[in-house]
């Protein structure tokens, strides 16, 4: 058990590494969404409504965006040099790899969710919660079930032709739970609801991800060559 | 089951929709009652409902087969998994073209966020990205297990999906909604969408046994011209020799 959590985190521990030492992947999700909130001010007509009133629903829908982003590029990455292949000759379980990926993944789209609800915030003049624990978990799973998906569907993307333009096709049809409770607990957390409203929908978007984790867990070694 | 014995039932499987299809279009503008309150556009109704039970059902088979195949490896389950996506990627379009004709008349649009129309049109979506997964990947052995992959993922999302499209809609009640379940459903037309749905079930069986037939011989063809391919000498493969 601790050999394979240290497999996990090895795995993730060198994604990370590669995305410090480049900055590339974590500078494109970043100002991606910077500037989508740009654009989004100047795409609504602020005397009918106020971007604000949108803001729950398009926090999530530039996470998504900034996430497709990040994900397309994560075996693109193992392309070069026949990286890939020395990760799968590596003495590691091949879930263990996923995990990995996935948790590499979780935090640095963990982290581009953060600068997306501080944006939004900054931008819109959203009042955040005062104790932001349950917005955060909330924002937390739903990442993490976005990129257990992501990571999976990724590898499969990376495989073929079409590359990450199949991604969204792919991946939005099941994304649709995450963005209905995902926005609906942060609407009501933004509206300043006692956290026990969001509860339900903070138990769907659990229910989502750990059925994604294992989805992904039990169908991963299939898609990677051996 | 030999091939042959395949393509035979697939053939009589055919026959008997077709003329169950051709029965249940006679009931259904000749002879079934009109319904009381939606009017004579309630027909629809027995054409849009068994495609719908057969678009599911087809999502199912390809789950079920997609599953069997990563675990035991056996290319016939792969031909099979994708024999009934391409029968349930016709249902689900007809379902989707007949659902916002009848809507339009009974609801006053074509489109609403009802679940079902919306459940529907993301399966659709679904079949499409196994089918781009499949036709994008040139490696055969990898193209089965992506796809795969794809059809049981959405699988196994489907209830979540179902959950959430049922969840924001009790969020945001239609102001119209025709409702189906007033009186009792006339025993005539029970018995109108039992044909429609015996007469599709059949069809889509056909379909997916004759292409279930056609898939097994691409795989024959394709083995036979490589084996071909192989035995030729070196000269007339087309490679030069000194």
């Amino acid at each position: 058990m601790m050999r394979y959590l240290r497999q996990v985190l090895t795995i993730a521990g060198k994604d990370l590494r590669v995305e410090l030492r480049t900055r590339e992947r974590v500078a494109a999700m970043g100002a991606f969404v910077v500037l989508t909130a740009v654009l989004l001010n100047y795409a609504v007509d602020r005397t009918v409504i106020h971007p604000r009133e949108l803001a729950a629903g398009m926090i999530w829908i530039v996470i998504t965006l900034a996430g497709l982003l990040g994900l397309g590029r994560t075996f693109e990455l193992e392309k070069e040099d026949g990286a890939l292949e020395g990760l799968l000759v590596a003495p590691v379980p091949r879930d263990a790899l996923y995990l990995g990926k996935v948790l590499a993944n979780a935090a640095l789209l963990g982290a581009i969710a953060a600068l997306t609800l501080g944006v939004f915030a900054l931008f819109f003049q959203l009042t955040l919660p005062r104790n932001p624990l349950p917005l955060i978990g909330v924002i937390l799973v739903g990442t993490v079930g976005f990129v257990a998906l992501g990571t999976l569907f990724s590898g499969i993307t990376a495989g073929s032709r079409m590359g990450e333009t199949l991604l969204p096709i792919l991946l939005f049809p099941l994304l649709v739970p995450l963005i209905t409770f995902g926005a609906s607990a942060t609407a009501s957390l933004l509206a300043g609801f006692p956290p026990e409203e969001a509860v339900y929908s903070l138990r769907v978007l659990a229910a989502f991800t750990l059925v994604a984790l294992t989805a992904g867990v039990g169908l991963f070694r299939f898609i990677v060559e051996d | 089951m030999s091939l042959r014995s395949v393509r035979w039932a697939g053939a009589l499987l055919g026959f008997a929709g077709v003329a169950l299809t051709v029965l249940f279009h006679w009931q259904v503008f000749f002879w079934v009652p009109t319904e009381a309150s939606m009017g004579i556009v309630q027909r629809i109704f027995y054409i849009h409902l068994p495609a719908a039970w057969v678009a599911f059902f087809a999502f199912g088979i390809v789950a079920l087969c997609s599953a069997v195949y990563l675990w035991l490896g056996e290319e016939k389950l792969d031909h099979a998994a994708r024999s009934a996506a391409e029968g349930g990627m016709i249902f689900t379009t007809i379902v989707l073209t007949s659902g916002p004709l009848w809507a339009r008349l009974a609801w006053g649009t074509w489109w609403t966020w009802e679940p079902r129309l919306t459940l529907t049109l993301l399966l659709w979506f679904i079949y499409l990205g196994y089918f781009l997964v499949r036709s994008s990947t040139e490696n055969r052995e990898r193209s089965r297990k992506f796809a795969a992959v794809v059809g049981i993922v959405g699988a196994l999302n489907i209830p979540l999906i179902h959950m959430s499209v049922l969840w924001f809609r009790s969020l945001h009640p239609q102001p119209v909604v025709a409702r189906t379940d007033g009186p009792q459903l006339h025993p005539d037309m029970a018995t109108t969408v039992f044909t429609a749905l015996g007469a599709w079930t059949l069809v889509f069986l056909s379909l997916f046994l004759l292409r279930y037939g056609v898939a097994r011989m691409e795989a024959e063809a394709e083995r036979l011209e490589a084996a071909e391919a192989s035995a030729r000498p070196l000269g007339e493969q087309g490679v030069v020799t000194p």
